[in-house]
């Protein structure tokens, strides 16, 4: 009996939904075989109640998504958090620095009485999370890891170091060395470096890594010419809801 | 240099004088050295052209310092002086490099023809047979190991592009202003004057990520090895790289030899090229890794538009004859060659402080240093250092089953033991948590466990994990210069003579009085003392003192009472020699000499909660006893105390009293035994093992206590370790000769332990280091 699998998305640009149907037609194929894709709104358009595993994309951010998680959580045996807003947050948390009021009048306007809004949240804050596959967006080949080891019945080797880690496998100069700086000595890897590997630098959209030494980190970011203020930036953009928790 | 020095290295100065004499007056620039030590010493301050080395020298051989001499001037000719010629010291002078060999005595003008030939025929190595004639004429079939030829750029350029068409071709290039290993598709895409690259080329040796078996999932599954053994060449190699490579074929080939690396590796050329241009953070001649002269195919250096070429391997030498045209080297290649490396040696900027002979020493009396919980405090535990370090070779290995669950691969890639998780085990426990203990392993890595283990250093100075950290801590260099500080400031501070402060009373006995005398068997009594001052004795149980009679001796003796009994204690003495002859005639009342208490003693904080099984054989029983005592005067710290006697006949039972009331006492489960019974005794008969089988016991949390005669132990740890006691629980005293009690006189040393400072009390597993202990 194949296992059901059911797609649902909050607060989210629903990019990593998007994302798993950027696996290649083999993947897609071999995942079809798989499992059972019984809900995946942005693919398919029937819909059912009766699943076994759900991945969450989004965060909490109004009211009424927390009720209808739990309702998830409820129904699934196994439930994945997907990208970096349903793991940690992610860039919505960015308005948690406001009040609530100001961050609707700026979006909606006029109309933001038609709206209610709470500080946005990863779902963990709502539920227990069983697994979580992480980025902004989520890269396939995690979550492919993930499927897999659901399906086998293991823990995903999911790393707990830093970007730097792989970014030094990938062969990649540091972005320090090239003037530039990143949060990757902090910053969970998994991803392979993408974005440094790409030209880019390290946001840490994967999350913190359990033991990270940020004062260190803010010392060296300071070193490299970052203002105290710009240091608090880099961190806001994925990790403010962790950040604020401490 | 000048064209025409020479060095003398002879301990017999009539020979090293008149050589000297002979080729003054000759012309040349000599100088003498009457050891091996001294030569290398006057070797590193200046140059030579030819070296003249007598065989047998006081202290080191002079065949000893060819290496070195080798590796620090490889241009010197080292011709071989002997009186004692033997096939094996020719084979061994000329493997190390020798070009020539005479049998003292020799005369003067024979070796100063040799000496002005070997001069005028630089750039000739010894392994040439027939010297080609005309300079430019390609080498066709005298290529030989270990010549060195010369290349023009060009015709380099030409042979890698050969090569492309035939293999995998790695080398260096620069990319956005720093140089890194990558795959060459041309060779005018090679650089080859670079500092150092991000990643090591031991990467394409052992890989960041590789697949070491295939497998099929269920019942059925027969994993299937994969290896690659694609040709491969890798370029532009600086020594120290090949240094590298070395240390990791010791890890991976000598031991347990690794299919997956040795598949890469016999199918890599190494090509590699001498650092001209060393990064400032690179300490490779402290490490002795600036220059190579084994371990590459191919060796070039840089000589303007042309490359002096050694050829290291037969595939190197073969690889020349197919592909390009060499020449012989000109006295001006070879003075340019000489010029450009010690002038690269010149720009190293970073040195270690301290021979690197000493760093294992070091580091391991520096384990508790401040140093490593400071330094470590700004550690990202981001893995960088060891990422990009090429000794570095820690791996972990996962699976990777592919989404249709029949088939997988086993995957091993790149792990490190300064990332946070390296030593965890599923059950949660972490064995080295914390950063200081993970920062502290790497650098003892580096200086001393790979060292021990392989031979080879752990660390090759390439200074590339000093570039990878951002917190700036990672150099081995750093951590090894400040611990060399702060033990040389700390024995200086110990050693500074105005300020030392001698114990007065080191050797010079306390006088404490016999109070009373007993006599416990035949040649056994016990002595209890007081110290005339009042004081008490300050031990702990199985600690010991050194009983002096003056005129006589002094003697050393286990304390035979607890601590907790107060106002004073007492030492049993078996009457075998003067010393304890002369303590049986003492009567009550006398006055002798006492020093101590010495050694380690039982570490009572490390027995509370446990069981304790206490073994002793005859007058083992003494110094068992003052344990006996502190576990019934502080019997709710203990679990069962479980006591173990064994004496050769009943008549020689000791403290018979108290063997008695510890049979009665139910706070202990007493057990005796004798050797040889007799008619009236009802007792056990048997050695002391035979006890061991009749007591129950909870091998986790049991301690036992040993001590007794030497033949005793191997028969009682046999006995033990079949109720699985751990090593760690089987705890010993031994007996060793102990004269000083103060870690000075050497008598009771037992391998490089002192068993008057580090014991006499040692567990099992301590010993098990210690070959001559048991």
């Amino acid at each position: 009996m194949k296992p059901k699998v059911a797609f649902f998305d909050f607060t989210s640009c629903e990019g990593c939904q998007l994302d798993v149907l950027n696996l290649t037609a083999e993947e897609l194929l071999d995942l079809l075989a798989a499992v059972d894709i019984v809900n995946f709104r942005e693919a398919i358009s029937n819909r059912s109640d009766d699943y076994d595993i759900a991945f969450i994309e989004g965060s909490i951010s109004r009211e009424a998504e927390i009720p209808r998680l739990q309702k998830i959580r409820a129904q699934a045996k196994v439930l994945v958090a997907l990208g970096a807003c349903a793991c940690i947050g992610g860039v919505n948390c960015l308005k948690n620095h406001l009040p609530m009021e100001q961050a609707l009048k700026m979006v909606y306007g006029d109309a933001a009485k038609n709206y209610d809004t709470i500080p946005a949240r990863p779902i963990n804050a709502v539920v227990p999370v069983d697994f979580y596959v992480r980025g902004c967006p989520i890269q396939t080949g995690e979550l492919v890891k993930v499927v897999k080891a659901l399906l086998l019945g293991k823990k995903p080797d999911i790393p707990n170091y830093p970007v730097c880690t792989e970014c030094k496998m990938a062969g990649n100069i540091c972005v320090f060395e090239l003037g530039k700086t990143c949060i990757g000595p902090v910053t969970r890897a998994g991803c392979n470096a993408i974005c440094v590997t790409g030209g880019r630098q390290c946001w840490g959209c994967r999350g913190l890594v359990d033991e990270p030494n940020k004062n260190s980190e803010e010392e060296i970011l300071k070193k490299h010419g970052l203002t105290p203020e710009q240091v608090v930036e880099k961190f806001k953009i994925y990790n403010t809801y962790v950040e604020a928790k401490k | 240099m000048k064209g025409n020095s020479v060095l003398i290295v002879d301990d017999e100065a009539i020979v090293r004088e008149s050589l000297r004499d002979w080729l003054a007056n000759a012309g040349y620039d000599v100088a003498t050295a009457e050891t091996a030590e001294e030569a290398l010493e006057t070797i590193t301050k200046r140059d030579f052209s030819v070296m003249v080395l007598d065989v047998r020298l006081p202290g080191q051989t002079g065949l000893s310092i060819l290496k070195e001499v080798k590796a620090q001037r490889p241009w010197i000719r080292s011709i071989i002086i002997t009186a004692y010629p033997s096939e094996e010291t020719t084979r061994e002078a000329t493997r190390l490099g020798a070009i020539d060999y005479m049998v003292k005595p020799l005369a003067p003008d024979d070796l100063e023809r040799l000496v002005r030939e070997t001069i005028e025929s630089v750039g000739k190595e010894p392994t040439v047979i027939t010297p080609p004639k005309a300079p430019r004429k390609a080498v066709a079939k005298a290529i030989e190991i270990k010549k060195s030829v010369v290349v023009s750029k060009q015709n380099f350029k030409s042979l890698v592009n050969n090569l492309i068409k035939t293999m995998d071709v790695y080398g260096v290039k620069a990319r956005q202003g720093k140089y890194v290993y990558d795959n060459i598709s041309n060779a005018n895409e090679l650089v080859l004057n670079y500092d150092v690259t991000v990643l090591p080329p031991t990467a394409y040796l052992f890989p960041p990520r590789e697949t070491i078996l295939k497998f099929k999932l269920g019942d059925t599954a027969k994993p299937e090895p994969v290896t690659n053994k694609t040709p491969r060449a890798i370029i532009g190699v600086h020594p120290y790289d090949i240094k590298a490579i070395e240390m990791l074929d010791e890890a991976f080939i000598t031991a347990n030899p690794d299919p997956n690396y040795i598949a890469r590796r016999q199918n890599s050329l190494i090509i590699g090229v001498d650092n001209l241009n060393p990064s400032p953070k690179s300490f490779a001649p402290s490490m002795g890794t600036h220059i190579a002269d084994n371990g590459f195919d191919l060796m070039l250096t840089d000589i303007g538009t042309k490359y002096m070429v050694t050829i290291g391997s037969k595939k190197g030498g073969d690889l020349l004859k197919k592909y390009v045209t060499v020449a012989e080297p000109t006295a001006d290649d070879i003075a340019k060659q000489k010029a450009v490396l010690d002038e690269a040696q010149t720009k190293y900027q970073l040195h270690l402080d301290v021979p690197r002979e000493r760093l294992p020493k070091l580091l391991e009396d520096s384990y508790d240093d401040v140093y490593w919980q400071s330094r470590s405090e700004t550690c990202l535990s981001c893995g960088s250092c060891v990422m990009v370090c090429p000794t570095c070779f820690c791996f972990d290995v996962q699976d990777d089953v592919a989404l249709n669950l029949k088939e997988g691969q086993r995957i091993r890639q790149w792990d490190g033991c300064m990332l946070v998780d390296f030593a965890k085990v599923a059950t949660g426990e972490n064995f080295r948590h914390d950063k200081a203990s993970r920062f502290r392993h790497r650098i003892y890595r580096k200086g001393k466990y790979v060292l021990e283990r392989y031979g080879r250093m752990g660390c090759v100075g390439c200074g590339r994990c000093a570039n990878a950290c951002l917190a700036e801590i990672a150099s081995p260099l750093e951590a090894f210069n400040a611990i060399a500080e702060s033990w040389q400031a700390k024995q200086a501070a110990q050693r500074i003579l105005r300020e030392a402060r001698p114990e007065s009373e080191l050797y010079a006995p306390r006088p404490a009085q016999l109070v009373r005398v007993e006599q416990l068997a035949a040649k056994e009594k016990v002595f209890e003392m007081k110290f005339l001052d009042g004081k008490e004795l300050g031990h702990q149980p199985g600690q010991f003192v050194s009983v002096s009679i003056m005129g006589i001796g002094e003697s050393p003796f286990g304390v035979a009472t607890s601590p907790t009994r107060k106002g004073s204690f007492e030492f049993a003495v078996r009457n075998v020699g003067s010393v304890t002859n002369a303590i049986h005639n003492l009567q009550k009342g006398a006055v002798v000499g006492i020093r101590g208490p010495f050694g380690n003693g039982f570490n009572v904080k490390a027995l509370e909660g446990k069981d304790i099984l206490f073994i002793a054989g005859g007058i083992g029983l003494f110094p068992v006893r003052s344990l006996i005592q502190y576990v019934m005067d502080n019997r709710k710290q203990f679990g069962r105390a479980i006591v173990l006697f064994g004496a050769r006949t009943p008549a020689e039972r000791l403290f018979v009293e108290e063997l008695a009331t510890w049979k009665n006492d139910p706070a202990l489960e007493f057990y005796e035994t004798v050797d040889r019974g007799t008619p009236d005794w009802t007792g056990n008969v048997g050695v002391i093992t035979t006890l061991i089988p009749k007591v129950q016991l909870d091998p986790r949390k049991t301690m036992a206590i040993v001590v007794g005669p030497p033949i005793m132990y191997r028969f009682v740890i046999v006995e033990l370790k079949k109720k699985d006691l751990p090593d760690e629980n089987i705890i010993m005293s031994l007996e060793r000769r102990m004269k000083c009690g103060v870690g000075k006189c050497g008598h009771c040393q037992i391998n490089g332990v002192y068993v008057c400072q580090e014991g006499p009390v040692f567990s099992l597993a301590q010993l098990r280091n210690l070959r001559e202990a048991v």
